[in-house]
């Protein structure tokens, strides 16, 4: 007879964690396996208010890319990006990991000059990067019309071979598995309310399960964080913006990449299952309202079809939003808080799940040693005072 | 639509015609140090509820308003 094991159980809090980790996302249960697997911490906790990839994890368009453009930001990205591909092994449980390629589409002369200066601070990065012309886009995607007839024609594009995609719910299940495996306490419906602090240091945290103290407290809950700094006091560098995602049906193979055109504000990509993912933009303004509405919905397809006119008969069957908590200069926040024994990873806005893989890795080196790695060291709290922010772009 | 906007002007309005612009905070005096500015720059309180904000009616009458909005319901509220 058939029977099923349940891929992983939650656990009801004890009173006493080293390290507590608010927040069961990609980023938590990353920090948390890190921490139990390669710096050896025996009692770890990750506190969810909710259930495990409620928030961004579950909800972000499972696109991985290393072509931003600061020379802060960009070996962090292209860690990140090659630490997926040795992930399904290490974790045991596999991630879909596809990387088909990302084209990035430009719209006038400015826009690709521009473009290749981007690329050329990417390749000086070691990340491979080609410029495409409109004739090799097309061999590239057929459906893609790239004639005059668009309202903005396409000038050419920015191929960036190693982008593509990684299963989100695979990533969340497999950090989660790996890190029950290694010890880790995955504590799902427990809301953290506030703080336990004494003489500037974190003591613990207290929750909707009483009081837990705890040696280290790291915060790693996404869009929510302001939620975190009201409790502490303090406020963060970051608003909150939620960014909707579409999907349509299902169809037959025909897109081979990620298309995307930062000009216009819209990406689609075809997932392993056949629909279309939709989305790119960020809702005009701040909420924390996850609701989709129908004017984002029309504009990401009209721009859409302008350039696939073949979609016109498809149609959209869902439609879902995640909160992004962004920083003024589209760079995350990580490392110290400013309290002793309290560390961050916030403010990832919509490019916290390409950075998973490193993000685990640093913010656990950082809550183990409390030294501040080096590829982290411009995403601190303080650059915001010391005219150190990041030259970041958004798209 | 997922709310609509009281302009005095214009009556109630659909959010797209405006321009959001953030936000009221309180800017510190001229004489306060950079971290004061850097504070005022670059924090947020990022409310999770009602908190009172700037509209610009872009596609109206072109004037800013404070709207009291709660940002996760999104009910706007009278003062």
């Amino acid at each position: 007879m058939l029977t099923t094991q349940p891929v992983l159980r939650y656990k009801q809090p004890e009173r006493h964690y080293d390290v507590i980790i608010i927040g069961g996302g990609l980023h938590g249960l990353a920090a948390a396996y890190n921490l139990a697997r390669y710096h050896h911490v025996k009692r770890i906790a990750v506190l969810e208010r909710r259930y495990i990839g409620f928030g961004g994890s579950g909800r972000n368009t499972e696109m991985v890319r290393s072509n931003k453009r600061a020379h802060e930001t960009l070996p962090f990205y292209k860690e990140s990006l090659e630490m997926w591909d040795g992930l399904s092994a290490e974790l045991e449980w596999n991630l879909l990991v596809q990387k088909k390629g990302l084209i990035a589409l430009a719209h006038s002369d400015g826009e690709l000059a521009a473009m290749r200066m981007l690329s050329d601070s990417q390749r000086r990065a070691g990340i491979k990067i080609d410029m495409l012309s409109p004739g090799e886009i097309k061999k590239m995607v057929p459906s893609l019309d790239v004639s005059d007839r668009t309202a903005l024609p396409i000038f050419g594009a920015q191929f960036h071979p190693e982008g593509g995609t990684v299963h989100h719910d695979a990533a969340l299940w497999g950090y989660a598995k790996a890190a029950a495996r290694w010890g880790v306490d995955i504590c799902a419906g427990v809301e953290v309310t506030g703080f336990n602090i004494e003489g500037g240091k974190v003591t613990g945290v207290r929750t909707t399960a009483g009081n837990i103290a705890a040696g280290k407290v790291h915060v790693a809950v996404g869009g929510y964080s302001s939620e975190i700094a009201r409790m502490l006091g303090v406020k963060f560098p970051v608003v909150t913006i939620p960014m909707q995602v579409m999907t349509t049906e299902v169809m037959a193979p025909f897109l081979d990449y990620y298309v995307a055109s930062p000009r216009l504000h819209w990406y689609t990509q075809q997932t392993l299952k056949g629909d279309l993912i939709l989305g790119g933009q960020l809702d005009p303004w701040q909420s924390w309202n996850s609701n989709t509405t129908w004017q984002e919905c029309s504009e990401r397809v009209a721009f859409i079809l302008e350039y696939f006119p073949d979609l016109a008969h498809v149609r959209v069957v869902r439609s879902w939003s995640g909160l992004c908590d962004c920083t003024g200069d589209s760079a995350p926040v990580m490392g110290p808080s400013g309290i002793e024994g309290l560390s961050l990873d916030i403010a990832w806005g919509y490019y916290g799940f390409k950075s998973t893989p490193a993000c685990g890795k640093y913010a656990a080196e950082y809550i183990a040693t409390g030294k501040v790695p080096e590829k982290i060291k411009h995403f601190g709290l303080d650059r915001f005072y010391n005219r150190q922010r990041v030259r970041e772009i958004i798209i | 639509m997922p709310f609509l906007i009281d302009c005095p002007n214009c009556g109630r309005r659909s959010p797209y015609e405006f321009k959001f612009g953030g936000e009221c905070k309180q800017p510190p005096k001229p004489e306060a140090d950079v971290k004061a500015w850097c504070d005022y720059l670059y924090f947020n309180e990022n409310m999770s509820g009602v908190q009172e904000e700037w509209w610009y009616h872009a596609m109206g009458c072109r004037s800013w308003l404070k709207v009291r909005r709660n940002t996760v319901t999104h009910e706007i509220s009278k003062e």
